[in-house]
């Protein structure tokens, strides 16, 4: 393990996305640390509503509590350590243990565990492990440290400009992918931090601009007419923001602070709507009190573990739960106006059309650069210069392993 | 006198969106008060009423206003018209009939107007500017038409697009959204002919001046206009619309005037970005085929006014499951944005009772009105009772199926003792209790399998549907509310009240 002169520029040495045992430390130094994406209050509307989450070895139970907020519970009965909840979504009073019916509040409390002939047990002392909770703009943060990192409401409050006229309380799921990769995690979040690749990517390609990260500088010449209208395309877009009040600017701090984030307003090609073949909208009811549907994308990149696309019609929610050191599942959500009725005003096939053909493609990217990776003759490859947020993410990757191992 | 100025309201504390007043009632009571039923503006009606009142109009206009014979007010949505007969030819001869759309808007009900435009080569518009006068009684059927605004829009910016007397329905819509509070955007682009054909300019013009959520742009097409014009000139083009409503795009527009106009917009409006499904268009004046199509709803409208007349109580019972209409939620803050499905059946007598005597209907299509309004909407209203055979155990597991079986409570073998009958469907099984005994209890005894935990009402394991009866439940965390108000029970912690009709 190399954290201490990590050749900057270029990708990790090959333990980082194979070795059990680097897994392992990623797990407690990044997720075990860190704020962590979890859902999205669309996943859990009502009071009651929960959704389990496994990532690694940690399994979290995120419960809409009574007050509005989250109750983020382990998974793990005070027991004998059964799983108290096994359903990946569902609602619930209090959460009672498959095994022996050990049954917790809402809050975690060990409420009831029927006790044959043990005059001693003291209820009190099995209360389920509790974990972080947060809710920012719609969005639902976890962070499982004892003393979570204090950056994150700085975080906050750069993106809640942004998502906060999406109203994501007021949408709904109108869909949820779940693939697993088989690659590491960090090779998900690498992919996704480029668009380098974006060639491989026909449907995106349609209404996203594929000069991604490229400057006037690096544009190559068969690019250069998609420049000149993805120029003009992010002029009008911001024009309209400005009428609007609705922020645009890029900020960028991916490696600059502990929350890591990017977030930026960008225009999207065709009619500028949504990811659909034409750039039209994808769902016929706006989000929240938004006046236009062409508002491009308003992109979000969370170090470690989530992106996020915003339009007029629909958001689209990804995050990347790792399974082992060479697998992770990916899970995407669409959602859309909570008053949108499928069938009436959007199709679900069309909705999820682009970003179910883009994720499948990148499962197939990141699934050969573990394959790689795995390979005796795998050596560390240099980014190229539109790649500058791949090593932005391994960047704060490092000083965070770094801290932790001190 | 309060001692300080209470500070406005930020925008953002609106109630969001519009909603029309009738909405709330007909949704909230299951027999709408007398006044709500008049002003439930759901379907035309045949009335006399009595012109009141003439006011001349620019643009060689003239608004009649109108009452009701009968003392009702007139119930409509904003942007619908009525049909008139106008006994141009006598009281003796045939009636030549016309539609003209309501320029008043239905938040003042007691008396509608309708604005008509002299055109010196017709039949009907002379005759009404000449001889239609204060006491003159005419027989109507309305409110027809399929153009108006929503009972409820949580994203109430619109973009009206008049021409000329296209501004009668635009007007009461204008009117309506001024009269209701709310969020609300509304861009009024009115094309005149001259400076001095803009109809209610000056009501328009007070309009946009107190009430920020209305803006008002006269524009002159491309006639030649004096220096003392301050409004725009032009016809209707994509540059226009960019610069006047740059956000046109995520509008409703509701665009009304001769067919010219109309098809030039439809095309703009395509060409700025909006979507088909939010254009609506009122031909003012159109060619033949639209006259036909009037008349054929004029038509239809009249045969569902003479149903009504045959048989109002029925009608109205059955009327609110048919309807499209949108509704808010609420709590204590006042609306809840949440909204979008359509109104379910508000109709207390939607559920028949589950009698012993009676046989229970499966999949909730208890009766014709349900059966109408369709199988969505029964099986919102209606309960799900899997039958107690074999055959039909599965289908009623959704309520969505079509198949209609059925299980009778008194078919069924009995067991127990006690003052009350539990009808297990699903086992097919009755059995009796006493009111010292748990549900579950009895059940279990009976062998009836209810899976079951802490039997204390705190894990929620042992949750079935009730399907008719009343039970005493004193649980203890491991129900939620929405839960029992969908029928659900733990029968770990209840006591029986009435006799049972359950889904286990």
């Amino acid at each position: 393990m190399r954290l201490d002169t990590r050749r900057t520029g270029f990708s990790l040495e090959a333990p980082f996305y194979t070795d059990p045992s680097l897994f392992n430390l990623d797990m407690q130094a990044i997720f075990g640390q860190h704020w962590v994406f979890a859902c999205s209050v669309a996943e859990i509307p009502e009071p009651g509503d929960y959704v389990t989450l496994d990532y690694g070895p940690y399994s979290l139970i995120v419960l809409h509590n009574d007050d509005g907020g989250v109750n983020v519970l382990h998974n793990v009965c005070r027991h004998r350590g059964a799983r108290v909840l096994t359903d990946p979504q569902g609602t619930t009073g209090n959460l009672v243990c498959g095994y022996h019916s050990w049954t917790y509040s809402p809050e975690g409390d060990l409420i009831h565990a029927s006790a044959p002939g043990e005059m001693t047990f003291d209820k009190s002392c099995y209360a389920l492990k509790r974990a972080h909770g947060k809710i920012a703009a719609g969005l639902v943060f976890i962070c499982l440290a004892e003393e979570p990192p204090t950056d994150f409401h700085e975080t906050a409050k750069i993106f809640e400009p942004y998502i906060a006229p999406h109203e994501l309380a007021k949408t709904k799921v109108a869909y949820q992918q779940n693939i697993v990769e088989e690659g590491n995690w960090k090779l998900v979040m690498e992919n996704n931090r480029e668009c380098y690749h974006c060639d491989g990517h026909p449907e995106l390609a349609c209404s996203l601009f594929p000069t991604w990260g490229l400057t006037d500088e690096t544009i190559p010449p068969h690019l250069e007419d998609v420049w000149d209208r993805n120029q003009q395309a992010q002029a009008s877009l911001e024009y309209r923001c400005r009428r609007y009040g609705l922020p645009y600017e890029v900020v960028e701090e991916l490696d600059t602070r502990v929350g890591g984030i990017r977030i930026s307003r960008e225009s999207l090609d065709g009619a500028g709507e949504s990811f659909s073949a034409d750039g039209r909208r994808l769902s016929k009811k706006l989000l929240g009190d938004l006046p236009d549907f062409r508002l491009g994308r308003c992109s979000m990149h969370l170090q470690p573990n989530s992106w996020f696309h915003l339009l007029g019609d629909h958001v689209i929610t990804f995050a990347a739960f790792p399974i082992s050191a060479s697998k992770t599942l990916v899970r995407t959500t669409w959602l859309v106006a909570d008053d949108a009725v499928e069938g009436v005003d959007y199709d679900l096939e069309t909705l999820t059309h682009t970003w179910k053909q883009t994720n499948l493609q990148d499962k197939a990217f990141v699934e050969l650069c573990q394959q790689g990776a795995a390979s005796p003759f795998y050596e560390q490859g240099p980014y190229m210069k539109s790649e500058y947020q791949v090593e932005a993410f391994i960047n704060w990757y490092v000083q965070r392993m770094r801290e932790h191992v001190g | 006198m309060r001692s300080s100025a209470v500070p406005a309201l930020p925008l953002a504390q609106r109630v969001r969106g519009l909603e029309m007043p009738w909405n709330r009632v007909l949704s909230s009571a299951s027999e709408p008060a007398g006044a709500a039923t008049a002003l439930g503006p759901w379907h035309p009606q045949e009335f006399a009423a009595e012109c009141v009142e003439t006011i001349p109009e620019a643009g060689g206009m003239m608004v009649f206003v109108f009452r009701r014979m009968d003392g009702a007010p007139l119930a409509f949505r904003s942007g619908q018209y009525i049909n008139i007969d106008f006994p141009i030819d006598g009281p003796n001869a045939e009636p030549v009939s016309r539609s003209y759309s309501i320029s008043s808007a239905p938040t003042e009900p007691w008396t509608f107007s309708i604005t008509i435009k002299r055109d010196p080569k017709g039949k009907v518009s002379p005759w009404a500017h000449d001889h239609l006068r204060p006491g003159t009684v005419l027989d109507m059927l309305g409110p027809v038409g399929a153009f108006h605004l929503a009972d409820y829009d949580r994203r109430a910016r619109f973009l009206l697009l008049a021409a000329g007397a296209g501004i009668t329905p635009l007007m009461s819509m204008i009117r309506t959204v001024h009269s209701l509070p709310g969020q609300a955007d509304v861009v009024l682009l009115y094309h005149g002919a001259a400076p001095d054909s803009f109809a209610f300019s000056e009501e328009l013009d007070f309009l946009a001046n107190v009430d920020f959520r209305i803006k008002v742009i006269y524009c002159l097409g491309d006639r030649e206009c004096g220096d003392e014009w301050e409004g725009r000139t032009g016809r209707l083009s994509t540059s226009l619309l960019d610069e006047l409503v740059p956000d046109a795009n995520g509008r409703q527009v509701f665009a009304c005037g001769p067919e010219g106009y109309l098809n030039s917009a439809t095309e703009l409006l395509r060409t700025v970005g909006v979507d088909d499904t939010s254009v609506f268009m009122e031909f003012f004046s159109g060619d033949r085929e639209i006259r036909a199509e009037y008349a054929e709803e004029v038509a239809i409208a009249g045969e569902i006014a003479e149903e009504i007349a045959a048989t109002t109580e029925e009608y109205f019972e059955s009327q609110p499951a048919a309807l499209d209409m949108y509704e808010p939620e609420y709590d204590a803050d006042g609306p809840v944005e949440a909204v979008g499905a359509p109104t379910e059946a508000v109709d207390a007598e939607a559920v028949v009772p589950v009698d012993a005597e009676v046989e229970i209907e499966v999949v909730g299509v208890t009766d014709e009105n349900l059966a109408e309004a369709g199988p969505d909407s029964a099986s919102d209203a209606g309960s799900t009772v899997p039958a107690g055979d074999g055959a039909a155990a599965s289908a009623g597991e959704s309520g969505d199926d079509d198949e209609i079986a059925v299980v009778d409570p008194a078919a069924l073998p009995t067991v127990g003792q006690g003052e009350h009958t539990m009808s297990f469907v699903r086992t097919g099984l009755n059995v009796c209790v006493g009111e010292d005994e748990t549900v579950l209890q009895a059940a279990r005894k009976a062998g009836v399998k209810i899976p079951a935990n802490c039997q204390e009402g705190m894990c929620g394991s042992c949750k079935v549907v009730k399907l008719d009866g009343d039970v005493e439940m004193n649980h203890l965390g491991g129900i939620r509310a929405r839960e029992i108000d969908a029928g659900k029970f733990l029968p770990c912690c209840s006591t029986v009240k009435t006799d049972l009709v359950i889904d286990a």
